[in-house]
């Protein structure tokens, strides 16, 4: 009798327990990275947050083909080493089936290779250094690639800002060193279009080019050596707290001239740690936040409703990730060679913050490049790039 | 012009190493200990500066001494707390538990503030000049001339009082410096309250000129200000001021150069090696 008793008492814990294990994975589990600690914690809790406003909003309309999504995500504090031990927890313990990186040029780099090798895809929410896709047929970007970033800066400064001598400041990293570079490029490009069309002398000269390490905060001896050169506008590659530095030292040295950024500006910490030199900086980026696009009004207020701050790329651009990847996963299912070809094939997504996505390109996503202002202490509408010369991602 | 202007520069980031400088080598001096969470300290400045700004007073001149003040008590706090019972113990005992003490305080801001760099809101009026040539803000002005301010009255500490004597004492024979009646432990506290409390001001000032506190904000700091106490020769002070200056115009002078691609900060590590491959004493070292 007490055997029965504990036979069957056994077989509904088993039972239970099963029940509970099957209802468990019901959920889909999306894995996800970015630096939460450390110099680019602001930017990496952005992103967590735009990743999970993506989750909310899609579970809230049912989920995937019914399934909720569940975001398993991990601190890579911007490190390389952390970001590959990362990936491999996602990919052997959590078993997700798609990875997104919330996370920098170099901790991408790193995980890429890893997810890559594994065979599950994975999207880069921003990170911009050309090799992340390069890594594989599995390697999805959704935000801005240098090459594009560069090319659009460039074609702001010299065509649209008619800048004709210009001083470069690169930072000495992933991020920094690859935006000069195409930017440096376009302008090759433009002034040898210049001579042919027989306008020589309207060519481009860079006037100063120097790089500084990531993390400097002291530009001031650097600053009064361009300003003895006198350039019509000055373009620098930073993140935000470098990027606060440099303008407002730039300001309080008396120099005026246009200071075009690039997606590192892109935080409100840039405004409130650079202050009100701030005014009439100039970013290339991918969020437009005076656009009327239902996606981007909904956004935006849920960031801020839920933050208290308003939004930036990163947390926009982490939103867009989970949106691709949700919408692979509904078309394609949990294959990773299914959900590849349900990226390669977007066509004219709506659905993304930083969109419309046109198309995707050598795993890239196609999209308007968006230029921004700092007017009244908020980034604002300044100009769009839809032009395929300039959107296009060149080949590498 | 290009000289004056970078000079200026050079004066401003001298003064921070001179700041923090003096600290640490008054301590080296006195214990023979190598202070490295001095930095600690530094960041703590800022930090009490900064809460003091957002909860208090937006005056600049209310942060300043408040931090000023809670630096140098934690400084107290960190002799009668840690070292103390170090003080017999063979030199690594200390170094390895300042260096642990250092990591731990960083961590501690983190938790507390939050990892974000956060701007520094302070209020206040000063001279400033700007002509066509040269241009010295007023923040510049500020930390140049409260430097100065600063280090005549430890000149004048140092040299005329019966505490400043009581330290000559102690860095030069500590235990005949007790011996004749010196109060040992009260010098090495004040010693390390106004040292500490120095620390404190250049990490308001750097906060205020920078506009950011955040937790590894003294890192960097950290082991520049030890290799001005090498370049200038351990226990000096006059050495260290010196020694901060002349890092200072040689990181400026460098850094304006257009060709110069060395990071500004892998300077202070070049300076550190020569200094003890060629004058391991410092310029002004006994």
């Amino acid at each position: 009798m007490k055997l029965k008793v504990a036979v069957v008492g056994i077989s509904l814990i088993l039972l239970f327990l099963a029940a509970g294990l099957a209802l468990q994975e019901e959920t889909i589990k999306i894995g996800f990275f970015a630096p939460l600690t450390g110099f680019a914690a602001a930017d990496g809790m952005s992103a967590l947050r735009g990743a999970q406003i993506a989750v909310d909003f899609i579970n809230e309309a049912g989920g995937i083909n019914g399934k909720k999504i569940e975001l398993i995500y991990y601190d890579d504090a911007c490190k390389a080493d952390e970001a590959a031990a990362i990936a491999r927890k996602l990919i052997e313990r959590d078993k997700v089936v798609i990875g997104i990186s919330g996370s920098y040029s170099t901790p991408t780099r790193a995980a890429a290779a890893i997810f890559q090798e594994a065979g599950v895809p994975m999207i880069s929410a921003y990170a911009i250094h050309p090799s992340i896709i390069l890594t594989g047929e599995l390697i999805f970007r959704v935000g801005l690639g240098a090459p594009v970033e560069g090319i659009a800066g460039a074609v702001l400064a010299v065509e649209k800002l008619g800048a004709q001598r210009i001083a470069i400041l690169t930072m000495d990293n992933d991020f920094g060193v690859a935006l000069s570079e195409w930017f440096k490029r376009k302008i090759e490009e433009i002034n040898s279009k210049r001579v042919e069309a027989g306008m020589a002398a309207k060519q481009v000269e860079i006037v100063y080019e120097k790089r500084y390490p990531l993390g400097e905060t002291e530009f001031r001896e650097l600053l009064t050596a361009i300003k003895a050169k006198e350039p019509e506008l000055i373009w620098a590659t930073a993140y935000f707290h470098e990027a606060a530095n440099i303008v407002s030292q730039a300001r309080e040295l008396g120099i005026e001239v246009p200071i075009i950024g690039q997606e590192g500006y892109d935080s409100p910490k840039f405004i409130e740690l650079g202050g009100p030199a701030t005014e009439g900086t100039i970013i290339v980026t991918d969020l437009n936040r005076d656009s009327d696009r239902e996606i981007v009004r909904r956004f935006l207020e849920e960031y801020e409703k839920r933050t208290g701050i308003p939004a930036d790329m990163v947390g926009a651009s982490a939103f867009d990730a989970v949106q691709v990847a949700a919408y692979a996963i509904k078309v394609g299912g949990t294959e990773a060679e299914a959900i590849a070809e349900a990226i390669n094939g977007i066509k004219d997504f709506e659905e993304a913050v930083t969109g419309p996505f046109y198309y995707f390109k050598d795993r890239e996503a196609v999209r308007p490049v968006e230029i921004q202002i700092v007017k009244g202490g908020e980034f604002h509408y300044f100009m769009t790039f839809t032009d395929p010369e300039v959107i296009t991602p060149p080949a590498l | 012009m290009l000289i004056w202007q970078n000079l200026v520069y050079a004066l401003v980031l001298g003064s921070t190493y001179a700041l923090m400088v003096i600290g640490l080598t008054m301590i080296y001096g006195i214990l023979k200990i190598l202070h490295i969470a001095h930095a600690g300290i530094y960041t703590l400045g800022a930090y009490v500066g900064l809460f003091i700004l957002l909860h208090l007073s937006d005056n600049f001149w209310v942060a300043l001494p408040l931090a000023m003040l809670a630096s140098g008590l934690a400084g107290v706090l960190i002799y009668r707390g840690m070292y103390y019972y170090m003080l017999t113990k063979p030199r690594i005992i200390p170094l390895i538990s300042s260096i642990g003490l250092f990591i731990a305080l960083q961590e501690l801001y983190r938790l507390v503030a939050g990892p974000y760099q956060k701007a520094f809101p302070a209020k206040f009026s000063f001279l400033s000049i700007k002509t066509e040539y040269l241009i010295v803000t007023s923040k510049q002005m500020l930390i140049i001339v409260l430097t100065a301010v600063f280090l005549l009255a430890l000149y004048f500490i140092i040299n005329r009082t019966k505490l400043g004597l009581g330290w000559q004492a102690c860095s030069q024979d500590i235990e005949m410096a007790g011996a004749m009646g010196v109060n040992v432990n009260r010098v090495v506290a004040l010693n390390f309250f106004i040292g500490s409390a120095l620390a404190g001001a250049a990490g308001v000032l750097m906060a205020l000129y920078r506009n950011s506190v955040y937790p590894t904000m003294g890192a960097v700091v950290a082991y520049k200000a030890f290799v001005v106490v090498v370049l200038g020769g351990f226990g000096s002070v006059t050495g260290g001021v010196v020694a901060g200056l002349l890092l200072a115009l040689v990181e400026t002078m460098l850094g304006s150069l257009e060709w110069f691609e060395f990071p500004r900060d892998a300077i202070a590590f070049l300076v550190l090696i020569f200094t003890l491959m060629f004058r391991p004493k410092g310029l002004f070292g006994r």
